[in-house]
């Protein structure tokens, strides 16, 4: 055949390169609905949930009874279930009914309900219902800090740089596991020098994930993941009580949690049950719900490319974000995966939660460029600052960033580095070189720093950990080498889990340590002239993009 | 190691010529519409492993065993990157006898999890360090006293992997078997890894996963006869 030069012309195009599957319920390649998803129906009887979603207690997976145990408000199941699901819809949307109303009345339904309850909705009122539902009054932003070589000095510039731009929390990933202590470490006395009161995270097997956290290493854990069907769950050697159980272990010490689920993992994992990605999703948030979580991430997360290569694949995850927060439960709203070729669509994507905003609309973005980022690739990275803060005063949509300063940039990687040098050299860890902080102050990525010697990292690592180093080690060495300011704010961020207060809904902290959540700073939209609006000083500093014409010297 | 772009680049043509070729990804909707799948139930008929003999329980301290995916060499025989897998086990074989251990591989028909897969061959293992491999390429160095998610070195990208490395991951696993001080395989990284491949790799991972057989366990592999 005679090739179309326009056809050729749009063949060469990024979005041809993404990966597109048409629907096959069979395998789970479907994302609103499958015709093999269940009717919603619920029995109570003496209290006992014993029917849900047309199937008896008798044939319950561990899901369902989960589910119908702990997650859905007995007392309130046949009101509930007995208004139509078109007007839990419409009641979504309208403005006169209150967040708190529909709070109310969601949780009474069941996981088949509310996949019908969103499948009457269209991505814009997706959107306005987000808007209204986000627990948090003011959105928020959360970092990825990682680089290719895991180097400790790098990340804490990137998470200095990070908090000064604007992020509300911070996580961390290893290339080499082994590395965890480090990162941990690296990434707390970072975060708090570019802006006291960031919460910081360290992604890695659950065990050593806790483990960090109870030393105080970490300031909050995300990486709980739940799935929706029983196979995948057991594949990850775990079930919803074990999940329940190791999130009360974080709750002992005074740490946020919050878990992880999204669409496609079953798909990914060969385990769907044929079942639709949203109506497993809602699984997911019901177990999250019942074990108690005060928030979840999801949106498809890393398994965005199986969501997004099927149709309506991303009115999915915009759903399942909707279904997160109608259940009460934080939302931090994924957009930290790579999915697309495509400027465009990428972007588009991540559209649907900056324009209402949700409590993280990242989780997270890319603080270094993609190349470094060890959770293979964010949909935003440090290269698309500039255009993000762009597109938050266009539209006065806060997006949780703000435009910054070279030299204050300098400033605060140059002061990260020489901290967690001092604080190596204290601990009696590998050496941290004066040219190793000068090139990571400078750097972009780490093409641009100088090489460790791995195999003596992990032997340090190894060993801080059998020494039973604490983050009250690093407050010490931080005040002994003569970081007082800085040895106060981690002392600070250490104090909070004897507080709590940062385990409440959607809980953020201030550069005063000052809690603001889903408790004390409720998210009241009921309409124009009403929530969250972008005024004062947030608008000022969000107008203030570099590179504008300065009249004065044109 | 560098990572050879030029290779990564030739690989990727090359499956996408071969994919473009056999037609399974279509470039018009109209020759395969909505439900065009509805009622399909599997990727490839299940292989009978009917006479296979069970894995033994190693006692050799000098073993590493490999642990491949229930499809490995059967129904798939190249990684998502189109390595063909006879290559990638010689390589890894080779990579472990250069360092003067012993190799041994076993076919995992009871998990497609590569983290249980690396940690069931490490169990297995007289040395008590295994590796896992996936059909589609995706390998972890495990060893049998660590939690089931962690590993001594995992490869998550693997349209990445090339000959090379999977011979430096035969010789690093050797290494540790002698208790060496081993310096990591260096990372690799594709930020656009899962738009082009997540996918590719949730097919094959299907195809891999509707090949087990969890009562046959582990069983002795020595390639497709």
């Amino acid at each position: 055949m005679k090739r179309s030069k326009r056809i050729e012309a749009l063949d060469q195009r990024a979005v041809n390169k993404d990966g597109f599957i048409d629907e096959w319920p069979e395998m789970g390649f479907v994302a609103m609905s499958s015709p093999y998803d269940p009717k919603p129906s619920i029995i109570v009887e003496n209290g006992v949930i014993t029917e849900l979603d047309g199937k008896k207690r008798a044939d319950f997976d561990f899901l369902d009874q989960f589910i119908a145990d702990y997650a859905i408000r007995i007392d309130r199941a046949e009101a509930s279930m007995a208004i139509p699901s078109l007007e839990i819809a419409r009641k979504i949307v309208d403005i006169q009914t209150s967040r708190k109303e529909i709070l109310e009345i969601v949780s009474g339904i069941t996981p088949a309900k509310m996949v019908e309850v969103i499948n009457y909705l269209n991505v814009v009122e997706m959107m306005m219902g987000m808007q209204k539902m986000r627990a948090r009054k003011v959105p928020g932003n959360q970092a990825h800090i990682t680089n290719l070589k895991d180097d400790p000095v790098q990340i804490a510039a990137d998470a200095a740089e990070g908090a000064l731009r604007g992020f509300s929390e911070e996580e961390t990933t290893m290339g080499v596991a082994r590395y965890a202590p480090f990162s941990a470490m690296a990434l707390l006395i970072g975060s708090q020098v570019g802006r006291p009161g960031v919460l910081t995270q360290c992604s890695a097997e659950e065990a050593t994930e806790l483990e960090l956290g109870i030393r105080g290493l970490t300031t909050y854990a995300e990486t709980l993941s739940v799935y929706g069907t029983e196979k995948v769950f057991i594949d990850g050697d775990d079930t919803p009580y074990s999940k329940a159980f190791l999130n009360s272990a974080y709750a002992s010490r005074g740490l946020k949690v919050r878990f992880t689920s999204g669409a496609g993992s079953e798909v990914l994992m060969g385990s769907s049950e044929r079942k639709s990605m949203l109506y497993l999703e809602c699984r997911c948030l019901y177990v999250t719900k019942g074990a108690g979580s005060q928030g979840i991430q999801n949106g498809s997360v890393s398994c965005i490319g199986v969501a997004a290569g099927v149709p309506a694949g991303i009115r999915e995850v915009m759903g399942e974000n909707l279904v997160a927060a109608l259940l009460g439960l934080e939302c931090a709203s994924s957009n930290d995966q790579s999915f697309s070729n495509s400027d465009m669509r990428r972007t588009a994507r991540t559209m649907l939660q900056f324009m209402p905003g949700t409590d993280f609309i990242f989780s997270g973005y890319a603080a270094e460029p993609n190349y470094d980022n060890m959770f293979a690739g964010s949909n935003f990275d440090a290269e698309d600052f500039d255009d993000y803060n762009v597109m938050q005063r266009d539209m006065q949509v806060d997006g949780g960033l703000r435009p910054v300063t070279e030299e204050d940039v300098i400033r605060v990687r140059r002061e990260a580095g020489k901290a967690v040098q001092a604080v190596f050299k204290y601990l009696g860890l590998t050496e941290v070189t004066d040219e190793q902080v000068e090139a990571v102050t400078y750097a972009h990525g780490s093409k641009d720093t100088l090489k460790r010697d791995v195999a003596s990292d992990l032997m340090a690592a190894d060993d801080m950990m059998k020494r039973g180093i604490t983050g009250i080690d690093v407050v010490k060495a931080l005040a002994e080498s003569g970081y007082t300011k800085l040895a106060e704010s981690i002392l600070n961020m250490l104090k909070q889990r004897v507080i709590g207060d940062y385990m409440h809904t959607a809980a953020i902290l201030d550069e005063n340590f000052q809690v603001m959540s889903g408790v004390n700073t409720p998210n009241d939209y009921m309409g124009p002239g009403t929530g969250y609006r972008v005024t004062g000083k947030r608008w000022e500093e969000i107008k203030a993009i570099p590179h504008r014409i300065d009249v004065n010297e044109f | 190691m560098e990572v050879n772009e030029q290779l990564i680049k030739a690989i990727t043509k090359a499956v996408v010529e071969q994919l473009q070729r056999g037609g399974a990804q279509p470039t018009t909707t109209s020759s395969s519409g909505p439900q065009s799948l509805a009622g399909k139930t599997r990727m490839r008929p299940k292989r009978s492993y009917e006479g296979a003999v069970r894995a033994k329980q190693g006692t050799d301290p000098k073993e590493v065993v490999i642990g491949v995916g229930a499809a490995f060499q059967t129904e798939i025989t190249k990684t998502i990157g189109g390595i063909p897998l006879d290559e990638v086990l010689r390589n890894v074989k080779a990579g472990i006898e250069e360092e003067g251990m012993v190799s041994r591989v076993v076919k995992v028909l009871d998990t497609s999890d590569v983290g249980f897969m690396a940690l069931q061959a490490a169990k297995l293992s007289g040395s008590g360090i295994g590796i896992g491999i996936q059909s589609k390429g995706t390998t972890v160095i495990h060893q049998k006293d660590l939690y089931p998610l962690t590993n001594l070195e995992l490869f998550p990208q693997a349209p990445l992997m090339d000959l090379e490395t999977y011979r430096k991951i035969g010789r690093n696993a050797a290494k540790y078997v002698k208790g060496e001080k081993v310096t990591p395989i260096e990372c690799t990284n594709d930020p656009m890894v899962r738009a082009k491949f997540q996918v590719k790799a949730a097919l094959m991972h299907i195809i891999e996963t509707e090949q087990l057989d969890p009562d046959k366990g582990m069983i002795v592999w020595e390639g497709a006869k």
